[in-house]
């Protein structure tokens, strides 16, 4: 089957089998493999990615059920060389060890963020209690969550004081 | 001589060298590693816990489109070494399947789809056995043999300290408890796996597998492929998880070697969690009969402690886990606890399960668990105070280095300030004033203790018997320093630490440090990581690799600078003369110069900066240790049991990084965490594993695991740096904390744990069955 997908901000068109899992379509066939795969029945979020911006675990949604959509991994999250606040914050507070959890675990504090900007930490434990890490106990990555939440919202603070202070300019 | 006066990284919270390409999604792991015309292996994996192999019919799965091969023990006798016990695993099943999971079959074919659909069509004929499941049966060879020419109780040991009978007799208190620990594993979040690649040009093999020791595996391949040891190269890439169950050697290996081999083409296999949960190391699985002997000061004067361990099928090579977890459980038995006398016995037995291999802290967490619970156990008969108890029976700091009756010995450590201090940290007196009205109010919170002691950094642990580590040293003309290690890393941060050492030793910026680890070509022999090693073993041989560099370096600015060796220091990337700052040359000068500008190095000096250091530390090994504390809420309606709050002190002597540290110690809360409440592979009473996925093994998410107080204390170790090995200690621990603290809690039903995990079920039977004791009453 023919799919058109954007990824990461770039149009992709592939020909897959209908049961190829978005997962798998993502690292073999477009070779991002940053997505991991931690289990086969959708209970560890490794797999986590946004499909038009929610968070979706990728082992579990067909690459076909992607068509038309829009998808973004943790190799998206960068900017221009630029790593995301979660990312920086995830380096900062030690909020991984092997790594192999961490794309899933940003993804999902992606979506978290983007839907709740300044999160408790219950609700940051709850809203990553389908991400399995083997590693950090949980610590850090929710600490990290917290100052990546303080950074985006100072950022977002900064960018409206600069609209502010051009919008001033510009009388 | 120069001496390092400010170590500028050493005990800094250094952010992780390696994080940038885990943060990117750029790492490597096994399974991203892509060669051209790669074959992928499936493999058929018994569905019996015990049955003879009457035929294997491939016919079918050979005639599926893209396969190349499908083998059976035929096609590739090769069995995994069989020492000490007599009982080797063929890497493919032979004549009779042993457990639920082992493989009998691996099918080779253009893709791992193909691969899985071929496997469907390969017909077993089994004739079914009876399945040795029970470990008391077992030892009476019931219901039969595991292996027919070995009885099932293939080790029995016993040590008794002198004047134990008299001890034990003489006593004015006994009591006595079964504990019971059922199966658990590791559970890497990257399933193991491995891709093999032949050279035909040179005849060499490359394997890339996610293992915590290259040269292991590479002895390993090579010895049982028949190959000499140079013509193996083993490169380990990331690896997402090790936790001792990649410690391990494992038949899939063998399989996948052999095959690229033979067929010529790279070849890989990539475990799912079904074949994780059935074919990974298992761990724990051991029944403690434990008689303890006390006075009326609740001064425990002798224990005795009888094990009943199940080891699986098979032993793993170098490690039959049964064996390593008895042995552990019962060496530290006595804990932080000053208990002259003890009496061991040590039964382990084969069993139609799955082998048992290490997973952190191995023995540990059932030695540390059965140590607290026997402090509890007497505080509770004497209705003392457990922190009192343990006040009583704690080793003092004047009794280092301390000779424990299993012929350990401990050197210093902070046994009773880290209690003290955790103690502190909860306000327990106000803790006990509270808990008193909550159960007034019908809420049942518990604190529980745990003082562990770890033995770390040992001679011989799960990753072999290799006592020291090396390091290879090159200062490259650009002054940047590549160090190569043969630890193997699987999220410690050994290219952050060993920097450290190193650029501290140097005087240079730890981004000036590149650390290379697991590929065989490039890493000295070493043992790899496992027993809490690399910090202490690892960290020591880069320091001594450091120290070895900075004197030719230190001879060379002294000869450049014209000053005295003993003047020259070594900062900031600079050398120069002590008070004399002015006086100097950089670090890259030194570097250029000895490689490029030899003219102007001393006498005698040879080009070049390039050193290699071996470090065996002095003991058998060093102790770390620590209070853990938790406090629990039981709800006795659903058995559902939250942790409020967790405290702990820590000691591994010299802290390198404390952020690592820290971190490694959350990580073993949680595994403890799941240990204690969540985590059991559980076979039926055919042997069938009924745990084989992440749905039915629980592991602790972000909700179960609760925010952590970690505290330090550095009582150094005489092994270089003072470091002492912590990777274990924290999931030796946690699992008696968190059961110290439910039976704390669920005391006024008389509820005292001594099986893990702990089932709410099980809570909430026990709770029935006092309140309706009570009613009867
Ligand atoms: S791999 Fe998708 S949830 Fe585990
Ligand atoms: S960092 Fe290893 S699983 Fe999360």
């Amino acid at each position: 089957m023919k799919i058109r997908v954007k990824v990461n901000g770039r149009w992709y068109e592939s020909d897959v089998e209908p049961r190829t899992l978005l997962a798998y379509w993502l690292r073999e066939d477009l070779k991002l493999t940053g997505t991991h795969i931690g289990c086969d029945t959708t209970s560890c979020g490794a797999c986590t990615v946004l499909l038009d911006g929610k968070a979706v675990k990728s082992c579990t949604v067909l690459a076909v059920q992607a068509n038309g959509r829009e998808v973004m991994t943790v190799e998206g999250l960068e900017r221009n060389g630029q790593l995301h606040p979660l990312q920086s914050a995830f380096w900062e507070c030690h909020a991984l060890q092997c790594g192999y959890c961490t794309p899933g675990m940003l993804m999902a504090s992606y979506a978290l963020l983007q839907e709740n900007p300044n999160p408790t930490e219950e609700e940051i434990r709850e809203g990553l209690s389908g991400n399995i890490c083997r590693c950090t106990g949980y610590m850090n990555i929710v600490k990290a969550v917290q100052t990546a939440a303080r950074k985006m919202s100072g950022e977002s603070q900064e960018a409206l004081e600069e609209v502010a202070a051009n919008g001033a300019s510009a009388d | 001589m120069s001496e390092v006066l400010k170590p500028q990284f050493t005990g800094a919270r250094v952010t992780r060298l390696e994080d940038a390409r885990l943060l990117r999604g750029q790492a490597r792991y096994v399974d991203d590693f892509e060669y051209p015309g790669t074959l992928e292996v499936a493999f058929l994996r018994s569905n019996r816990a015990a049955a003879r192999i009457q035929s294997v019919d491939v016919t079918e799965a050979l005639a599926v489109p893209g396969v190349k091969a499908v083998w059976t023990f035929a096609d590739c006798p090769i069995t995994l070494p069989d020492r000490p016990f007599q009982v080797g695993q063929p890497v493919l099943a032979r004549d009779e399947v042993r457990f639920v999971g082992e493989p009998v079959a691996a099918v080779i074919a253009d893709s791992r789809y193909r691969a899985e659909d071929a496997v469907e069509k390969i017909r077993v004929q089994y004739e079914p056995l009876p399945a040795v499941v029970d470990s008391r049966a077992a030892l009476a060879d019931q219901p039969r043999r595991v292996h027919e020419h070995r009885p099932n109780r293939f080790l029995h040991k016993t040590h008794v300290t002198d004047g134990f009978n008299e001890a034990f007799q003489s006593a004015p208190h006994h009591l006595e408890l079964t504990f019971r620990w059922n199966r658990q594993t590791g559970v890497t979040m990257e399933t193991r796996g491995c891709l093999a690649l032949p050279d035909p040009v040179s005849g060499r093999l490359t394997v890339y597998a996610g293992h915590q020791s290259p040269h292991g595996l590479r002895g390993m391949l090579a010895r049982l492929l028949k190959l000499p040891e140079h013509q193996v190269r083993v490169v380990v890439p990331e690896v997402g998880g090790g936790f001792g169950i990649k410690a391990m050697f494992y038949p899939e290996y063998v399989v996948v070697a052999e095959a690229a081999r033979r067929l010529g083409r790279p070849v890989k296999w990539i475990g799912d969690r079904m074949e994780s949960l059935l074919a990974d190391a298992h761990a724990r699985d051991a029944i403690h009969e434990v008689a303890v002997a006390y006075d009326d000061e609740g001064r425990i004067l002798a224990v005795r402690d009888h094990v009943i361990g199940d080891t699986g099928a098979y032993a793993f090579p170098g490690f039959p886990g049964a064996v390593g977890e008895a042995n552990w459980a019962t060496e530290m038995l006595t804990g932080p606890y000053k208990i002259p006398h003890v009496s061991i016995e040590i039964e382990c037995v084969f069993s139609n399960k799955a082998p048992l291999g290490p997973y952190r802290g191995v023995g540990g967490p059932i030695g540390a668990q059965v140590q607290e619970a026997i402090v509890d156990a007497v505080a509770r008969a004497l209705g003392k105070d457990p922190v009192e108890v343990r006040r009583a029976n704690l080793i003092g700091p004047e009794d280092f280095p301390y000779h424990t009756p299993t012929g350990k010995v401990y050197d210093p450590g902070s046994y009773g300030e880290s209690l003290e201090r955790a103690l502190a940290l909860v306000d327990y007196e106000r803790f006990r004033k509270d808990q008193e009205q909550w159960r007034a109010q019908g809420r049942y919170v518990g604190l529980g203790l745990c003082v562990f002691v770890e033995p770390s950094a040992m001679a011989e642990s799960e990753a072999g018997s290799i006592p020291y580590e090396a390091v290879t040293l090159r200062m490259e003309p650009s002054g940047v320093v590549t160090a190569a290690v043969g630890t193997g890393p699987t999220g410690q941060g050994h290219e952050t630490t060993f920097a450290q050492l190193i650029a501290d030793q140097l005087g240079i910026d730890v981004k000036d440090v590149v650390v290379l680890h697991g590929d065989t070509d490039s890493a000295p022999f070493g043992g790899g990581t496992g027993g809490s090693r690399s910090g202490t073993i690892g960290g020591g041989a880069a320091i001594r690799a450091g120290q070895a560099l900075r004197r030719k370096l230190t001879q060379l600015a002294a000869h450049l600078l014209e000053a005295a060796e003993e003047d020259i220091r070594l900062e900031a990337g600079k050398a120069f003369v002590a008070g004399v700052p002015a006086r100097s040359i950089t670090i890259r000068d030194l570097a250029r110069t000895a490689y490029t500008d030899v003219a102007r190095l001393p006498e005698g000096m040879q080009p070049g900066l390039e050193v290699v250091a071996r470090y065996q530390p002095p003991g058998a090994a060093t102790y770390s240790n620590g209070t853990h504390l938790a406090v629990v809420e039981v709800d006795v309606e659903t058995g559902f049991v939250k942790v409020l709050d967790y405290v702990v002190v820590n000691d591994c002597g010299v802290l390198v990084n404390p952020m690592i540290v820290e971190g490694q110690i959350h990580g073993g809360v949680a595994q403890g965490i799941g240990s204690a409440l969540l985590e059991e592979l559980r076979y039926d009473e055919n042997g069938q594993l009924t745990t084989t996925s992440l749905m039915d093994y629980l592991l602790p998410t972000a909700e179960d695991v609760p925010r952590m107080r970690v505290e330090h204390i550095q009582t150094p170790s005489a092994s270089e740096g003072g470091i002492k090995g912590m990777g274990e200690g924290s999931l030796i621990a946690a699992p008696g904390a968190i059961a110290a603290a439910v039976s704390d809690a669920l005391a006024p039903f008389g509820v005292f744990v001594t099986e893990l995990p702990i089932r709410p079920q099980q809570i909430v039977a026990w709770v029935q069955a006092a309140k309706t004791e009570a009613q009867a009453g």
